[in-house]
């Protein structure tokens, strides 16, 4: 069975469960938990383990959903997932306290991914609070990242119309990546 | 083109084979261009037909129109065009933050200069994306997310673009002219070319972003 892993990241609350809530066309798989940290993001629950959803392609095709544990706590599920994926789509909020370090901090730890295949990012709840510009998180990019021409969108989880133009995005920017020879060796699903 | 501060004269005639000036926003493109290399802060007010005043505020990106930039008017007829002085001191054309200048830039470079390139181009270069443009805020079809996959990873020129991405040259140049309009392409005479794994049929039938835009049903391009 052929299978695209894509790995949804970024900080608790961006909106990944929700998202792969709208891209899925199976129920998807929640392992969610009481949040104890609800002074940094004011929800009842948070993912524990991974959020799983699927696309089925073509016959026995897939792309498989997986959604990880924002918190730092949980990184260890972070290393077993990136193994596996092709890509990733990073999620940031953008009322976050510091939405640019923490896109800066989740590109940092998943940069294998971008090497081998590639990253889109999607400011998250952009529309209710006046945070960084889209040029400013694209500045911060070339800063820590120079040379790196990684695809940045408002987006909002909610919207499928928006989460599929986001998933298209990442796909077509990792075959373009390869056909012009710009993938380190793969270890892609 | 001269701008002394409240009037933009007449473009040049243009020259054979080149754009038709009175196509669509070809003469808004060219008003844009030019104000935004300009030292001097300065805004620009049109008249549209049937559209009413579009206000564009270039300090603080942003842009005002009572038509939806989903109904954009491709065809549409300028009937007057403004310099308006901006900069500390001069009172907002518009209560801000307004929209998002981008989205309007996008519209305008596509569809103007009918095909051809915009006058600030020039042959024999090669292009490269210096940031993506927010594509979850502007309308475009699948053909356009391919060519500026191209452009992201890649200088190209025009022809090369239309090459690599199965388009004709006319509709990558609308892209390049769209993005050069919003400055986030960057330009080189010297690039090499670059050249791309040939796409063999096999490869083309196991395009992923192929067949998952099909099975998503967006087959528009």
């Amino acid at each position: 069975m052929a299978e695209h892993v894509i790995l949804f990241t970024g900080p608790m609350g961006a909106g990944k469960t929700t998202a792969i809530q709208n891209l899925s066309e199976i129920e998807v798989v929640r392992t969610e938990a009481n949040n104890s940290e609800r002074h940094i993001v004011d929800k009842e629950t948070t993912t524990v383990a991974l959020d799983y959803g699927e696309i089925l392609v073509d016959g026995d095709e897939k792309v498989r959903l997986y959604g990880i544990p924002g918190q730092q706590r949980f990184s260890f599920m972070w290393s077993i997932l990136k193994k596996r994926a092709k890509g990733m789509i990073l999620l940031v909020n953008s009322d976050a306290p510091d939405p640019i370090g923490e896109m800066t901090f989740f590109l940092e730890e998943f940069r294998e991914l971008y090497d081998r295949g590639g990253v889109v990012i999607g400011i998250t709840r952009a529309d209710v609070v006046a945070g960084p510009t889209l040029a400013e998180f694209s500045e911060a990019l070339e800063r820590t990242n120079p040379g790196l021409v990684i695809p940045v969108f408002t987006v909002d989880p909610r919207n499928r119309d928006q989460m599929e133009n986001v998933l298209l995005a990442l796909i077509v920017n990792i075959e373009m990546r390869e056909a012009f020879g710009m993938l380190t060796a793969t270890e892609t699903a | 083109m001269t701008i002394d501060g409240n009037y933009v004269a007449p473009e040049p005639a243009p020259q054979p084979g080149s754009f038709p000036v009175s196509v669509g926003w070809t003469q808004a493109a060219i008003a844009i261009s030019s104000v935004m290399v300009l030292k001097t802060p300065m805004n620009l007010r049109m008249s549209i037909e049937m559209h009413g005043p579009l206000l564009i505020d270039f300090e603080h990106h942003a842009f005002a129109w009572s038509t939806p930039l989903e109904h954009f008017p491709v065809d549409a007829v300028h009937t007057g065009l403004e310099t308006v002085p901006g900069g500390a001191g001069a009172p907002p054309m518009f209560e801000l933050p307004g929209q998002d200048l981008d989205g309007l830039l996008w519209q305008i470079g596509l569809n103007s200069f009918d095909g051809a390139p915009a006058f600030w181009l020039s042959p024999g270069e090669r292009y490269r994306l210096t940031r993506w443009p927010n594509l979850t805020q502007h309308s475009h079809n699948m053909r356009q997310v391919k060519m500026i996959a191209v452009l992201g990873n890649a200088y190209v020129s025009t022809t090369e673009l239309a090459g690599y991405s199965g388009v004709d040259v006319g509709e990558a140049q609308r892209l390049v002219n769209a993005l050069s309009l919003m400055r986030i392409l960057s330009r080189s005479a010297e690039a090499p070319a670059v050249p791309m794994a040939p796409e063999t049929a096999a490869a083309k039938r196991q395009s992923l972003f192929g067949r998952l835009r099909k099975r998503l049903g967006r087959t528009d391009g």
